[in-house]
């Protein structure tokens, strides 16, 4: 990678998805900004810790992970209370300036995850001034290496990243303090007993007091997040993870695609507000919390687990694209004999071997859908190359529920993709406690980053999550995600399509249930440092 | 004014091209109409209903009526008429995302025209010369161009199968029922309104529905 970002100039959560690099657990807080001036001082102490993207470790250019990381975000309120100037504020992309909530016909969220169901923090904001959510902060704590494996020794270490977490929890509260009534934190999300938390606390789900990489379904998570130009700890992952080339190559995507000020996939700067060291280094951030209905989800796939051919694991990951035990993606093991195959190399491979088993793959010999359904979770929120794909319809007789790759019809076989990434932060939040129940405190914190909220994220939410006709599959929406249809008579269905070749009929899902539903959530912008001082300072200038 | 209908955005663009160049243009498209490769681009990319690329020649504007004043114009016009499904941007994104060379061919001559990357200056091109639709008309407001194309072979499969098993055993009837079902794996989707294409597309739409009475007075 010749391309250098200044990492020093980025913060540390844009280019770093923290649970990767030992970071278990996070807390995340939110406050209100009462006076302009004691708001910027607050920002100006907040600053100071701000962690950077630069280079952990030993040797030149590198510093040693902090115990606990510190990360900063605005929304559009925020800016304007933080007295940006109006020029600047009028260059934020219309999204940002509405925020989540008035964007809530764009992303599906109605019925149970309208915002009269949010957590309170995100019911009153956005409705009046005393309420309104202005700061994001965000602390990740780092889990010591522990003295041995034994589970004792990792649950001792995982309490101490907590702990880690608590100390940067009560500095921010001391920096909160110190101006006098400037700041007000914003309490109101909701906790394992419906009562009411001044933070959202996130950690990685415990197996036995271990840290594992699952969400609350089962499903192994954390392995798809895209490489673009200039991340130095990404120089191994591009292959299935940047884009996918022509002759079958990955290059890393355009920077530009995750940080404004840099060029973009279509060769420009993306929209931005001026002047550009505000923008530069910046980033949107989506904060959303999603809710998982754990018994919903253990019914249906025990229900259809027990129907299915394959099995109830193998339909498990049909919903994702992926194995729930080691994340196995289902274009590489398809069957028991691949699964088979896959489990006894993932065994084999060493430590990079294991992460390009899991990441580096396409759908291009997949195109009709028999391993990967085109409604599973990945494959509609990044269908690599797949999009590239046609069939001879001219003909009825000819359709056999095939399709083929059209070789060479778009310039590169994954434009339509290539534009629509999101890296993926955050942690799942609560435990499980019943499985047969969906009233739990129990979901995932999800944090998009990208440079175009309406581009990327809203497209991918409102067009492959809860739509399909790009995929040539009309209404039908995404598996796992999807807003499904909670009426009688015209319910929500996905078909797990077979293949071609083969003497079977696709599966049809019906009836499918909502999985997951919102529970709140709003746009940020992540700014660089030279910006946090500058808005710190007040001396934002567009002139 | 909408150019929207059901699931479908009608655009029409008209672009000025210099009268001598305007042949070349001619020349262009005749040999993609014989050469169906240029257009796979397009196919694929399966959005559209229709689309259509004119040339007007300068003096071939029309002249309905002997009271209509004669106009002279410095150029001729290149008319392009598409009928697609999805919002405005992803329709011209998908464009210039995927078959940006194909798009540079045909709008080559046309005067000023910004090149399709970056795509900034191709969106003010597209915008700037874009006429919008005063009226619009959808038979089939729900359906994409997809989901037509499916319907047609639904019902093709379904007719053939109909008389295929009228005598067959039951152990066949499965055998051809699966068969049935494999070919269509691609064509079930369900067909419901379209997602809302804008918040002020949808905001118009909410009004017109609260002035025919169809909506509550609450929220409009
Ligand atoms: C409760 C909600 C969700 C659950 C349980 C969930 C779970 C998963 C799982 C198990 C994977 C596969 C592992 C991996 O590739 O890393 C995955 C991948 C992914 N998810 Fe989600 N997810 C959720 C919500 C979302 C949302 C809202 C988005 C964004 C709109 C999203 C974006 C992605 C992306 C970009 C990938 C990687 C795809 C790839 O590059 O192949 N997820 N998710």
């Amino acid at each position: 990678m010749t391309y250098q970002l200044d990492l020093l100039d980025i913060q540390g959560n844009v280019l770093r998805a923290y649970g990767r690099f030992r970071y278990p657990a996070a807390r995340y807080v939110f406050f209100n900004i009462r006076d302009g001036a004691k708001g910027r001082a607050f920002v100006a102490a907040l600053t100071r810790r701000v962690t950077t993207a630069v280079q952990w470790g030993e040797g030149p250019d590198k510093l040693p992970p902090p115990e606990w990381t510190l990360n900063v975000a605005f929304n559009y309120q925020g800016l304007k209370e933080l007295d940006l100037p109006r020029e600047s504020l009028i260059g934020f992309s219309p999204e940002f300036v509405a925020g989540m909530k008035d964007r809530k016909d764009i992303l599906g969220d109605d019925g149970p995850s309208a915002p009269e169901h949010w957590d309170p923090i995100w019911q009153h904001n956005r409705e009046t001034r005393e309420h309104d959510v202005h700061i994001f902060v965000s602390i990740n704590g780092l889990m010591p290496l522990p003295k041995d494996a034994k589970p004792a020794a990792v649950q001792a270490a995982v309490n101490d990243a907590k702990a880690r977490v608590e100390a940067g929890y009560r500095w921010l509260l001391e920096q909160v303090a110190a101006q006098q009534g400037g700041v007000a934190l914003l309490g109101g999300h909701r906790g394992d007993n419906g009562e009411l938390l001044d933070y959202q606390d996130v950690q990685a789900v415990l197996e036995n007091g271990v840290p594992t990489s699952k969400e609350h379904f089962g499903y192994t998570d954390g392995i798809g997040d895209p490489v673009f130009e200039g991340v130095p700890y990404d120089a191994e992952r591009i292959n299935g993870r940047g884009k996918q080339l022509a002759n079958g190559q990955w290059a890393p995507l355009a920077a530009g695609e995750f940080l404004l000020g840099h060029t973009d996939e279509a060769l420009e700067y993306p929209p931005a507000p001026s002047p550009l060291l505000l923008a530069r280094n910046g980033t949107y951030m989506i904060y959303r919390k999603l809710h998982e209905n754990v018994g919903t989800f253990e019914r249906y796939l025990d229900e259809h687990g027990q129907r299915y051919p394959g099995g109830k694991e193998l339909l498990a990951a049909k919903f994702v694209g992926r194995w729930r035990d080691n994340g196995a993606p289902i274009v590489k093991a398809w069957d028991d004999a691949s699964k088979a195959r896959f489990d006894a190399d993932y065994k084999a491979a060493d430590g990079h071997g294991k992460d390009q088993l899991l990441s580096n793959f396409t759908y291009d010999e997949d195109m009709s859908g028999g391993r990967c359904p085109f409604s599973a979770h990945i494959r509609r929120i990044n269908p690599r190359a797949s999009l590239e794909f046609t069939r001879d319809e001219q003909d009825p007789a000819k359709v056999c529920g095939a399709f083929s790759v059209s070789e060479g019809a778009f310039d590169t076989p994954g434009a339509l993709a290539n534009r629509r990434r999101v890296l993926r932060r955050g942690l799942p939040y609560g435990t499980v406690k019943d499985r047969s129940r969906d009233d739990g405190n129990h979901g995932i914190i999800i944090m998009m980053l990208n440079a175009d909220i309406n581009r990327q994220f809203e497209f991918v939410q409102q067009q492959w999550i809860n739509y399909g006709n790009d995929f040539k599959a009309g209404n039908d929406k995404e598996i796992l995600l999807g807003n499904h249809s909670q009426s009688e008579h015209f319910p929500s269905k996905a078909v797990l399509q077979v293949d071609p070749a083969s003497d079977d009929a696709p599966y049809i899902l019906p009836r499918l249930p909502r999985f997951v539903e919102t529970r709140g959530g709003e746009y940020f912008f992540v700014p660089s440092l030279t910006a946090l001082r500058m808005i710190a300072a007040g001396t934002v200038d567009p002139t | 004014m909408s150019n929207i209908a059901g699931k479908a955005y009608a655009m029409n663009v008209i672009t000025p091209i210099r009268w001598y160049t305007a042949w070349l243009n001619k020349l262009i498209f005749w040999v993609a109409l014989q050469r169906p490769a240029t257009l796979k681009g397009l196919i694929t990319l399966s959005l559209i209903h229709y689309a259509r690329w004119v040339i007007i020649g300068r003096d071939q504007f029309p002249h309905v009526h002997p009271s209509q004043p004669r106009e002279t114009l410095k150029y001729s016009y290149m008319l392009f008429f598409s009928n697609f499904n999805g919002s405005w941007d992803q329709y011209v994104d998908s464009f210039t995302f995927a078959i940006p060379s194909g798009l540079d061919m045909f709008w080559k001559w046309n005067v000023r025209y910004s090149k399709s990357v970056s795509l900034t200056p191709f969106h003010k091109y597209i915008r700037y010369n874009q006429l919008d639709t005063l009226h619009y008309y959808n038979a089939y407001p729900l359906a994409t161009s997809n989901d037509v194309k499916s319907a047609r072979i639904v019902k093709a499969k379904l007719l053939d199968f109909d008389s295929a098993t009228r005598d067959a055993s039951d152990d066949d009837f499965a055998k051809q029922y699966r068969t049935l079902l494999r070919d269509l794996q691609h064509d079930l989707g369900d067909m419901y309104p379209t997602p809302i294409v804008s918040m002020s597309a949808y905001q118009v739409e909410r009004r017109q529905r609260w002035h025919e009475g169809q909506l509550d007075g609450s929220k409009h």
